[in-house]
């Protein structure tokens, strides 16, 4: 038997997820009211009567807003929320 | 400070909402894979990536389906207490009664009221804010739809205001 060999390290080769951020995107549809887009904003979000209400209008304005930023995982749990509510969100990498 | 918002509402009324539900909640629990209706109502969050939406998709859909039958029940409960044995055509049945939907509640009501004006508007083919004929009957429920879930928003909008 041989002495113990020093151990080897083996380095793992931790694959780190690149920080690039997703974006949940609000579309316009001719359904939605106003007021119940902003709600949404307001309620789910937590984002004042403010702002919530400038990304409402930029959603009925432009056809659609970025209103969340984040971790993939996380625009998708939004993504489901609002779909629940009926709005039209969809998921994307954020434009670098 | 009384838990929750409340709304007026007659019997008749909560009647003609019941009806609706049952046939919203029929309709999720069809077959509803080509139906345009049900399509909107379970967006697709990644229109570029087959893939992606294809996982969304069986990672998510049918439990949002389930959420919506869900909220639509809940309130199809609440209702039941006013739709109960009503004569059409008794003033009763048109007089304007308290209801109290608990705060609990109250996103149930929204998301189904808002889930059966997105059915109605599919199947009156509502594309644009220009596709509105008020002459036309069909957009009755349709504008009767917004208008209870913006009055609904407007008190729950006060609500919170009062709470905070």
């Amino acid at each position: 038997m041989s002495a113990a060999s020093p151990t080897e390290l083996v380095e793992e080769q931790l694959t780190v997820a690149p920080l690039v951020p997703w974006e949940l995107v609000v579309w316009d549809d001719p359904v939605n009211l106003m007021s119940y887009v902003a709600r949404i904003f307001r309620t789910y979000f937590g984002y004042g009567p403010e702002r919530a209400n400038a990304l409402m209008l930029a959603v009925h304005n432009d056809g659609h807003a970025v209103v969340a930023t984040g971790p993939r995982e996380t625009m998708e749990v939004h993504a489901q929320a609002m779909h629940d509510y009926g709005l039209w969100a969809t998921v994307r990498k954020a434009p670098q | 400070m009384t838990d929750g918002i409340i709304i007026q509402l007659a019997p008749l009324e909560a009647v003609h909402l019941r009806n609706l539900i049952d046939e919203f909640l029929a309709l999720l629990t069809t077959d509803g894979e080509h139906d345009e209706a049900i399509t909107r109502l379970t967006p697709n969050p990644y229109p570029d990536d087959a893939a992606a939406a294809r996982e969304y998709r069986d990672g998510t859909r049918d439990d949002l389906l389930q959420r919506r039958g869900r909220d639509a029940a809940r309130m199809n409960a609440a209702l039941g207490s006013l739709s109960a044995d009503v004569d059409p055509s008794s003033a009763a049945a048109v007089t304007a009664q308290p209801l109290r939907i608990p705060v609990a509640d109250v996103d149930s009501w929204m998301r189904t009221l808002a889930a059966m004006r997105l059915v109605v508007a599919n199947r009156l083919a509502i594309d644009s804010d220009d596709d509105h004929d008020p002459s036309d009957p069909r957009f009755h429920v349709y504008d009767w739809l917004g208008y209870r879930l913006d009055e609904l928003i407007r008190l729950a909008d006060e609500y919170d205001a009062m709470a905070s």
